[in-house]
């Protein structure tokens, strides 16, 4: 299927990275293999060990894990860009992979042109270019300067030209290694919220990242490499905790504060389970998401199951800011749906057309309980979700909006 | 075979980084594409003087010697420049090789093909040169000179070849990109560029060594059709595309091995 990532028994390894220098020079070339006849164990070095791997359409994945543990690896595997030792590496659909943001520009030719040649190599046609240049122009907020040489760039328009072109290929797959760091606070939303607003439209992401709030608000699933093998894979909250008390363990010796911490932060919760919760997503386009973009449709969709039946029922959640501030809340009562029984395990989804909350992080209280307020289970912070935009504004309402005057004269 | 396909392919994206290297060259200079024509022009003139009023050489049926020397000298041209810059062209590609998906049989591909550009534009002062040597009686003129694309395709078959191999070979074994220079230089002297071969005064082994450089065909095919004026016999026309043909193959064979490991070693 278009969009998939199949790893299957995967083991790279690099050669020639010899002690003095990782080239071969032709002397050793000869005088070595007629000594040994072949190339020792010193000279490789193992960068993926038995990685199996499936990613499914519309997912995104994480790769965390310390610096040499085969992530770029990964993901070069992923991109085609290498090739692996043994074992298979499939991908259905175009990839793109940002590993460098504007890698390959040429200094003395103009943004246009370069735009041009990354926009084939990443697999368009030159007239596909032409229609997505205004587009990408934007993106990239260069103005006028597309039509100069790169070298004169800041390096900020160098690395937002870079994002606008590979993300304007429409890929299946997105590779994504730590590019989001290199740029300022406001470059880093906009990706993000174009990130979110791909991931909404169904494409496969893959992220190395060393940010693990950003992982933890991105990916769905993660994968913990250590030394080229498998450490972890699984929830991205449970890999990354398992990751952090890793880390902490090996700084501090084996103390596990970190993954206490975490525990800790995760909600409350409580209620008699006579009804109980038992996931709590919110979905975009197809998938569930936890990075969505400001103004998206989306529901929340909650799925429970019923140990005894109950005729007195409400379904309600409530959403606030990581500061604590109230949001909104509502729930099937207020909606003026009365109770009549619950006896079978389903789903309850509530449907916002267009989720109009400002950028910023929001948790989810997720609750089923009896009219008189008797929880069956009530759930705090069931939810974690990061709402992206490419611009900031404060607070926490995001109305869709427009300006009119009679009077004032704007530049457009 | 497997190399034109993949090349094929990629048409689109070699034009365009044809142009790109021929744009980034000639950008910001004030001449700009000029320096294509302007480039062999100095060159002859360099040559002209030299060879006329410093040294005289005298070989058989070399008359007037500077356009005799210049219509050996610009198919090497083609030949080292492209294969002087295949040595670095995968090196100097790295970024778009390790960070962007890139197939590395187009750089060599571009190479190539920019510098049978040049080529192709230096033409023109080869042919103008010729007709100003003929209307001042000094040479006649050779009617042979359209034949020129038929002499140019083991020319670009065997820099091809050489293109591939040293562009693969510099990128896994350093030591290559200064050798390239200097086994050019040694290349150079030995093919019959600023003498032929008839005249030659040396000790018989040389000339039997020397007679054995596959690019003697291939200067012989390119200087008897811009320069004698007459229509290389079947013998050399046939040795010139057996070199070229050989050379291709060879070439890339030796980048197909390679081909996999070029990302990890550059």
């Amino acid at each position: 299927m278009k969009g998939s990532i199949r790893f299957d028994a995967v083991r790279k390894i690099y050669r020639w990275r010899g002690r003095r220098n990782r080239h071969e020079t032709l002397k050793g070339a000869f005088f070595r293999r007629r000594l040994t006849g072949h190339r020792s164990a010193a000279e490789e070095h193992v960068a993926l060990d038995g990685i199996n791997l499936v990613v499914d359409p519309g997912e995104a994945v994480a790769l965390i894990g310390p610096n040499g543990s085969g992530k770029s690896t990964f993901l070069k595997l992923a991109g085609g860009i290498l090739q692996p030792t043994e074992g298979t590496v499939e991908v259905e659909g175009r990839v793109t992979a940002l590993i460098e943001l504007g890698a390959g520009f040429h200094p003395e030719i103009t943004g246009r042109e370069n735009v041009v040649i990354n926009g084939m190599l990443l697999g368009l046609d030159r007239r596909e270019i032409e229609s997505k240049m205004p587009e990408i122009i934007e993106f990239a907020d260069i103005g006028t300067f597309i039509d100069e040489p790169v070298k004169i760039y800041s390096s900020g328009m160098y690395v937002r030209l870079g994002f606008a072109v590979a993300v304007a290929a429409d890929p299946d797959v997105l590779l994504i290694d730590e590019v989001l760091a290199v740029g300022d606070e406001a470059f880093t939303r906009r990706c993000l919220d174009r990130l979110a607003r791909m991931r909404q439209r169904g494409v496969t992401m893959v992220l190395v990242s060393h940010d693990l709030d950003l992982v933890t608000s991105f990916a769905d699933r993660a994968l913990y490499l250590n030394r080229g093998r498998v450490a972890a894979e699984g929830p991205t909250d449970s890999v990354v905790a398992r990751y952090r008390s890793d880390v902490a363990g090996d700084e501090a010796g084996g103390d596990l504060k970190a993954s206490e911490a975490h525990t800790a932060a995760e909600g409350r919760r409580w209620g008699n389970s006579d009804v109980e919760i038992v996931t709590v997503e919110l979905i975009a386009g197809a998938n569930p998401q936890r990075l969505i973009a400001s103004g998206s449709p989306c529901r929340l969709r909650i799925s429970y199951k019923v140990q005894r039946p109950v005729e007195d029922f409400v379904f309600g959640v409530a959403w606030h800011r990581a500061d604590g501030a109230q949001v909104s809340g509502h729930n099937t009562e207020l909606a003026g749906l009365v109770p009549r029984r619950l006896a079978s395990d389903g789903e309850v989804s509530c449907v916002y057309d267009s989720l109009q909350l400002a950028p910023g992080d929001y948790f989810v209280d997720v609750a089923v309980h009896a009219r008189d307020g008797l929880a069956y289970d009530y759930w705090c912070d069931a939810l974690r979700v990061k709402v992206t935009s490419a611009v900031e504004w404060p607070g926490v309402w995001a109305p869709p909006h427009r300006w009119e005057s009679s009077g004032p004269i704007w530049d457009e | 075979m497997t190399v034109l396909r993949l090349l094929w392919k990629h048409r689109a994206l070699i034009a365009v980084l044809v142009r790109r290297e021929l744009d980034a060259r000639y950008r910001a200079s004030f001449l700009g594409f000029f320096w294509s024509l302007l480039n062999p022009l100095l060159l002859l003139a360099v040559y002209a003087v030299v060879f006329t009023y410093i040294f005289s050489p005298r070989f058989p049926g070399a008359d007037p010697y500077p356009l005799f020397l210049f219509s050996g000298l610009l198919p090497w041209l083609l030949f080292s420049g492209a294969v002087l810059d295949g040595s670095v062209t995968l090196v100097d590609n790295g970024p778009l090789l390790a960070k962007v998906m890139c197939p590395p049989e187009i750089f060599p591909a571009v190479t190539v093909l920019s510098h049978l550009i040049h080529h192709l534009l230096a033409l023109p002062i080869l042919l103008v040169a010729t007709v100003v040597s003929a209307a001042a009686d000094l040479h006649p003129f050779p009617w042979t000179f359209w034949m020129v694309p038929l002499a140019l395709i083991p020319w670009i078959l065997t820099t091809g070849g050489a293109v591939f191999a040293i562009s693969v070979l510099s990128v896994h074994y350093r030591d290559m990109r200064d050798l390239v220079g200097h086994l050019l230089n040694l290349l150079f002297f030995a093919s019959p560029i600023i003498y032929s071969l008839d005249g030659l005064q040396v000790p018989a082994v040389l000339h039997r060594l020397l007679a054995l450089n596959p690019l003697n065909s291939l200067v012989a095919v390119y200087r008897d059709i811009v320069f004698t004026g007459r229509v290389p016999s079947p013998m050399t026309w046939l040795t010139a595309f057996a070199v070229g043909v050989a050379s291709w193959w060879l070439g890339t064979k030796v980048f197909m091995h390679y081909r996999e490991t070029v990302v990890e070693a550059v």
